[in-house]
């Protein structure tokens, strides 16, 4: 039931952007249109305004070129230079990359919330290490995990980890936090130790938490991953194909790329979405 | 030892002084509770009765063992609060319910069991029984928000309950209730400690929930937070709805009305 109701608002905002598509399209390739008549190219259209649906290497491309263009590409989608395969690939790595981030955000969290002096020499290196700026770090983290033999995926799933484990971090560590004060007593009185407080209380008061991190952190994994498929330009992945295409100066190729990656987000975010709804069934507002 | 003759509980001499520091750096004492002395005696139900700040709830913390007196000594079936909490020997019901919202009714009543060690099939009898007790059986799967707040606390109660302590300790457990609810339920709990015979220390604000309910209301005043007065509340038992009509539960609602005012000073400004 939810379901359908929210996929009809989002196929309205859909039609929306495909109507809004037109007028900007026309705005961005017009002038370039134009001033190739100008230069006197010999080209089949005679009218700016038609040449702006028919250009080489349009700014932004045509509908019908982008039709064409999503054949080629996406179509089988088995085969190695299509979208939807190195999307897989994409996609996986950015999977990976959360696990691997959970992983070292939920350690972090305890951490951060075990002592206070521990949060004040840790915070701040936390944050540093969020900005700086991932696309330098990528290649250097790539050609160093390569001298010791880490090639493929790994190098990638470990960049997207690398952006993802902060949001986890700190909204686990403010999870861990959350029990109110009463329910904190309440386990006082049955004299339950340290680590039952934790299991039972605190762990899963946390959970909403963990999972509006991840809604944040799969989206920062998946720029992660794509960041680092662009800089290293081996294996597979939608990265790869932006630099191979912006390479070879394929606009439509780049927009049926960027398509490509918007929808694995929609993928993965619906996926952590599902995961939620199967593992905290105690929210109302499921 | 001579447990028929000494109290339960005995508070003897107890003061709570809160230190805290004012913003221009100067030291400010607030005294919460001022030489409290109070005996209670094994199954009555006492109420804690006394507007905001008299330290009521500081004295219920106390005895829990939640918070640790300034000066005075307090002994719980002679043990100290802190020996008679790692001993498990009272159940706490709070102003909210607290109740776990990713647990069931059930799993919240089994909390407690779970913490002491109880195995599974001895935690379903419990807990199951409990919610019998409280009226919620049928309410055993569902989760806490889909329960009405007066039914929360109602498995708050069971959830007290569920490792059978002897002694209750109830903080204005009905305070967030309406009217109607509160005085159902209030006929409930009275059922309630006939049956298990427990002790049962409950704060109020609620003077009519104090006479209904109690053997004894203990009268407390604020600034600083003391005992006034105890006053004895001889109603017949059982109590029903008619005994909040009759003239004897008048003179008493009465007389502890006039005690408040008497330890406030409200005189002046009513």
């Amino acid at each position: 039931m939810t379901r359908s109701r929210n996929f009809v608002p989002m196929l309205v905002v859909g039609v929306v952007l495909i109507a809004l598509y037109f007028p900007i399209m026309l705005l961005a390739n017009y002038p370039a249109a134009a001033r190739a008549l100008q230069r006197g190219a010999v080209l089949e259209c005679k009218t700016a305004l038609e040449c702006s649906f028919d250009m080489r290497s349009p700014i932004i491309p045509a509908p019908a070129q982008l039709l064409i263009g999503f054949s080629s590409l996406y179509f089988p989608p088995t085969s190695e230079t299509s979208v939807p395969y190195n999307a897989f690939f994409t996609g996986l790595e950015t999977l990976s990359g959360l696990l691997l981030a959970s992983i070292v955000g939920l350690g972090l969290s305890v951490l951060l919330v075990a002592s206070r002096a521990f949060e004040r020499a840790l915070l701040p290196w936390l944050v540093a290490s969020q900005t700086v700026p991932i696309i330098a770090i990528a290649p250097m983290l790539a050609v160093l995990l390569g001298q010791y033999g880490v090639e493929g995926w790994i190098p990638k799933a470990i960049i997207a980890a690398y952006i993802a484990f902060f949001p986890i971090a700190i909204g686990v560590s403010k999870g861990l936090r959350s029990p109110d004060p009463i329910q904190v007593d309440l386990m006082k009185t049955y004299n339950a130790g340290s680590l039952q407080t934790f299991a039972k209380l605190r762990f899963p008061s946390s959970i909403p938490y963990l999972f509006t991190a991840f809604k944040v952190s799969v989206t920062a994994a998946l720029i992660g991953a794509i960041i680092s498929e662009s800089a290293t330009i081996s294996g597979a992945g939608l990265g790869k194909m932006l630099s191979e295409n912006s390479r070879a100066s394929d606009a439509v190729g780049l927009w049926l790329v960027m398509i490509g990656s918007a929808i694995l987000g929609i993928l993965l975010v619906s996926i952590v979405g599902w995961l939620e709804r199967v593992v905290t069934p105690w929210q109302r507002n499921h | 030892m001579t447990n028929a003759i000494s109290p339960l509980v005995a508070v003897n001499d107890v003061s709570m002084i809160y230190r805290t520091r004012a913003p221009n750096g100067e030291a400010l004492e607030t005294v919460a509770l001022k030489n409290a002395n109070l005996e209670i005696n094994q199954g009555e139900f006492i109420s804690l009765i006394g507007p905001s700040g008299c330290g009521k709830t500081t004295l219920l913390r106390l005895l829990a063992d939640l918070i640790q007196p300034t000066s005075g000594s307090i002994g719980i079936g002679g043990k100290t609060p802190q020996q008679a909490r790692e001993a498990r020997a009272y159940g706490y019901v709070f102003q909210a319910p607290a109740l776990f919202d990713w647990r069931t009714v059930m799993g919240n009543v089994m909390l407690p069991l779970e913490i002491m060690g109880y195995n599974l099939a001895d935690r379903k009898a419990r807990a199951e029984n409990m919610l019998a007790l409280v009226g919620l059986e049928k309410f055993s799967k569902n989760f806490p928000w889909q329960l009405s707040g007066g039914m929360q606390q109602r498995v708050s109660i069971a959830r007290a309950l569920a490792f059978e302590p002897q002694l209750l300790f109830m903080d204005e457990p009905f305070g967030a209730l309406d009217e109607i609810t509160r005085e159902n339920l209030n006929l409930e709990l009275l059922r309630l400690w006939r049956e298990t015979g427990k002790t049962i220390i409950f704060v109020t604000h609620s003077i009519p929930e104090a006479v209904f309910l109690s053997t004894r209301v203990v009268v407390m005043t604020p600034r600083p937070g003391k005992i006034e007065k105890i006053v004895n509340v001889d109603l017949p038992h059982p109590r029903d709805f008619d005994t909040r009509e009759s003239p004897r539960f008048f003179e008493i609602a009465t007389e502890i009305r006039e005690s408040l005012r008497h330890g406030h000073g409200y005189e002046g400004n009513e």
